[in-house]
């Protein structure tokens, strides 16, 4: 039986290490595909270091600095007001905080665009009193304060995702020690809580930094050149793949090192994750002036994140409804979002689960590089991922079918997947799964009976925040899609770009109703009952 | 359950794209005009023939083609820029096409030397300005905006969109490489604003009084005269278009066009699409639904073009376009146009 056991165990412990190579190869491919072009003669390398390039990384640098710092100030004192205190609204504002990350950023940056419009009054008294100079570092300084604004405000809820877990898992502990040692509110924030939160902290804006880096729409439309931008000119004007992929490159390097950066936090600060559950039973309750304050410190986020965009886009769909009448809505399109949406949300966290199974089963170095790496299409713009994608499907003929684009999803978000089960596996799992495979469990049976249950609620988050990605995905799907294939994001950005923006109003609008139903159901899972506390 | 549904719904209706009767024509186009849907369904109610489309960027287009390969199943590439056109023939995705129509319908300058592609549709690169504070009689040339009485004045678009790197093309082609960079550079600095946001931001900004001349297509304005929204029908009404250099070469025009994949295994089908893109009723159509205007000739206007009046067109061969797109984006890039 003995013999038995251990011949078996072996034998799946090859077949987990193996279906992860596996997995981490196919999913690598295409991006060896792209990334091993940065070799080639690149004709246009020189003339960009001597004319962009500065400016595109000087304009990638404010602009990352600037939106983090911002997203900070929105989500830090929303999340450990939510965390800590009772009052009026407190609950709505719970889930309703990450509302925001249901508007992509380019139909965000469509609404917004009217700020720089409407102060064009404003500019030109300026010009006409204190004159040029004057006017253009007014211009400059009002469409970029807008650009920073709009994107804080859309990206934010990844660092309050993570900053509001951490608060709530510390409560109990350090946090109510603090308090009955006496600390005042402010002192335990600055003393105990912030200093805990830090690796939720740097998880959450490097998030918010790889979003910044990435966007095209946004900044293309405000007219700050950053790198992906520079990364498009380069590759469709001057037709410079190579030189396109060289500058991608700076950017994964610089995610690279980001990534690193957290990894230190993290391991530093492990213990705090080990906390137990929250309760939300002793929320201090805030008397109505500071309870003010606190509605206001949530609803200003919300209100330019969400509500702005939604209301600016639900009064463009009434006057396309007035001018055109009420057509058909459409619902295939919806069908087509859904079904991608769905079946890569399941597909990438399936494939998270394997490679951070065989990882723990296999804790060495030749496969938690792949694995690491195989993360990186995150840190690389969609639309260049897709180029690599088709570099290796086209090998096969599978271009322009429903697999192909799950797949090309899968190598550029497995990142969102990748890391927040290794962290659910780590705090939840510690050496239960050990014990089981002690216990003569096979590596299956121990995942199906320990891990997965134990994580179930993480897993869900992983769907949820994969499936909201992907509904708003835009630069893979129009590439890889097959023919005469629509989602909403296509649809919604080919109407923007005939300009017919009330239109475009309508699947903007389903997008994020879609989206805004996904994390709702994201931060139902997020705020388990007290009931759950073990 | 109505969640079940939706996702039955899509799968059959991937499963029915790929049980069609007729073999379809599958073209990739970059114009995404909704009322080239209605062209899609003429052409199938005349011919038989079913149509499908793939709308992307034409580089993502040509980047797909060229991944397919052979085994691409795609027959038509749609431009709305013949400098991409030419780029796809210089990548060897076209095929030659041999058709009388074509050749005698679309003019000379409109067509490939070597008929790999032709234009359908003509889109001109215009002035608008603000009849208060500019004097038609002072307009003249694309050149004559280099000035420095324009100083502060001048509003356009940025240098990473198409149809400006198509009119620094055709500057390339009139004056040559030096002065295109010097136009380029004192263009930037007669800006009213860093370049930013799409043609029509441009005119609001006229109309607004940020500045006082814009660089755009001439379709933008008929758009926002009919556009849904008030405030937009508003602006169009106040501003005024100017053809430049109409005493000399012309004004700088530019295509929508298509040409037949090499790889298509339906060439004479795609071959009557694209005649059919020149026949009366499609010609007719450009004027009145995108605004933009018919390649053939004596095909009536719409009113609204009439009113901006006729004009002279820069003779230029736009395959030409492709020859200079590249030198553009550099002159661009070191003239600080962002």
């Amino acid at each position: 039986m003995n013999k038995r056991t251990f011949t078996s165990l072996r034998h799946e412990v090859d077949l987990w290490s193996i279906a992860a190579g596996g997995i981490c190869l196919l999913i690598l491919c295409p991006l060896i595909a792209v990334l091993s072009g940065m070799g080639h003669a690149a004709p246009m390398w020189e003339h960009l270091k001597e004319t962009v390039l500065s400016d595109y990384l000087l304009n990638t640098l404010w602009l990352t600095l600037a939106v983090s710092v911002l997203a900070i100030f929105m989500a830090l004192p929303a999340a450990w007001i939510l965390s800590q205190f009772s009052f009026p609204g407190q609950k709505l504002f719970e889930w309703a905080m990450v509302l925001p990350l249901a508007v992509p950023t380019y139909v965000a940056a469509f609404v917004y665009r009217q700020v720089p419009e409407a102060a064009i009054p404003l500019l030109i008294q300026i010009r006409s009193r204190w004159g040029v100079d004057a006017f253009l570092f007014a211009e400059g300084f009002i469409r970029k304060g807008t650009l920073t604004v709009l994107m804080a405000a859309v990206l934010y809820p990844y660092l309050y995702l993570s900053l509001r877990t951490a608060f709530m898992v510390q409560r109990r502990g350090v946090i109510e020690a603090a308090h009955i040692l006496g600390r005042s509110p402010a002192s335990v924030f600055f003393s105990v809580a912030l200093p805990l939160a830090r690796p939720a902290l740097i998880a959450g804006v490097s998030l918010v930094i790889m979003e910044v880096i990435n966007d095209y729409g946004a900044v293309y439309f405000m007219g700050v050149p950053t790198l992906t931008v520079g990364i498009f000119r380069t590759w469709t004007g001057l037709g410079d793949l190579t030189s396109a992929v060289r500058l991608a490159g700076i950017m994964v390097f610089a995610v690279f090192i980001l990534l690193a950066l957290e990894q230190l936090q993290r391991g530093k600060a492990h213990f705090s994750e080990k906390e137990s559950a929250p309760a939300h039973s002793n929320q201090r309750k805030l008397r109505p002036v500071k309870a003010t304050l606190a509605f206001l410190t949530c609803l200003v986020p919300i209100g330019l994140g969400f509500l702005i965009p939604f209301i600016q886009l639900l009064y463009w769909a009434g006057l396309s409804f007035a001018h055109k009448g009420l057509g058909q809505l459409p619902w295939t399109r919806m069908g087509n979002s859904l079904l991608l949406a769905l079946l890569t949300a399941v597909l990438l966290t399936a494939l998270g689960v394997i490679l951070n199974f065989a990882q723990r089963l296999h804790p060495v170095r030749a496969l938690k590089l792949p694995i690491r790496l195989a993360g990186v299409g995150y840190a690389i713009p969609g639309a260049v991922v897709a180029v690599g994608v088709m570099i290796f499907l086209g090998k096969f003929s599978l271009i322009g079918s429903v697999y192909a684009i799950c797949f090309g999803y899968v190598v550029r978000f497995l990142a969102v997947g990748l890391q927040p089960i290794r962290a659910g596996m780590e705090r939840v799992c510690g050496s239960l799964d050990q014990a089981s495979r002690v216990l003569g469990h096979s590596p299956t049976q121990t995942l199906f009976k320990i891990n997965l249950p134990l994580i179930r609620g993480t897993l869900m988050a992983v769907v949820m925040l994969v499936f909201v990605d992907i509904l708003k995905e835009l630069p893979m799907t129009m590439i890889l899609r097959p023919v005469d294939f629509d989602t909403l994001a296509t649809l919604a950005f080919g109407l923007a770009q005939e300009s017919r923006i009330q239109e475009c109003a309508i699947p903007s609008l389903m997008i994020i109703f879609l989206a805004g139903t996904g994390l709702f159901s994201l931060n139902r899972l997020l705020t388990p009952p007290p009931s759950h506390t073990p | 359950m109505q969640f079940k549904q939706a996702i039955y719904t899509s799968l059959l209706s991937l499963f029915s794209l790929s049980i069609w009767a007729e073999a379809p024509l599958i073209i990739y186009s970059h114009r995404h005009y909704e009322a080239d849907e209605a062209l899609y369904v003429a052409f199938t109610e005349e011919t038989g023939i079913p149509v499908q489309v793939l709308k992307a960027g034409a580089n993502e287009l040509m980047e797909r083609l060229k991944a397919e390969g052979a085994s691409s199943k795609a027959d038509l590439f749609i431009t709305s820029d013949a400098g991409r056109l030419g780029e796809a023939k210089a990548l060897g995705l076209l095929a030659p096409i041999h058709s009388e129509i074509l050749s005698t319908k679309v003019p000379q300058a409109f067509q490939d030397p070597e008929g790999t592609w032709f234009g359908f549709s003509m889109r001109a690169r215009v002035f608008v300005y603000a009849p208060e504070r500019v004097d038609a009689s002072t307009l003249s040339t694309y050149e004559a905006l280099a000035d420095k009485q324009w100083r502060g004045r001048i509003l356009c678009r940025s240098s990473n969109n198409i149809y400006n790197q198509s009119l620094l093309a055709s500057i390339i082609s009139a004056d040559g490489k030096k002065e295109a960079l010097s136009w380029a550079t004192d263009v930037r600095k007669n800006m009213a604003r860093p370049p930013q946001g799409s043609d029509r931001d441009q005119i609001r900004a006229v109309a607004a009084g940020l500045g006082d001349l814009a660089i755009v297509n001439t379709y933008y304005v008929g758009l926002m005269l009919n556009s849904p929204d008030p405030k937009d029908r508003e602006i169009a009404q106040k501003v005024k278009i100017f053809f430049p250099n109409q005493s000399g070469r012309g004004t700088h025009v530019n295509i929508s066009g298509g040409g037949i994949l090499a790889t298509s295994t339906q060439k004479e089908n795609a071959q009557k699409f694209l005649e059919f893109m020149v026949s009366d009723f499609v010609q007719k159509s450009f004027p009145l639904n995108t605004f933009e205007y018919p390649v053939v000739r004596n095909i009536a206007w719409s009113d609204l073009q009439k009113s901006w009046g006729t004009f002279k067109t820069d003779p230029l061969n736009l395959a030409k376009l492709y020859e200079y797109g590249q030198q553009a984006v550099l002159l661009f890039n070191m003239a600080g146009w962002e």
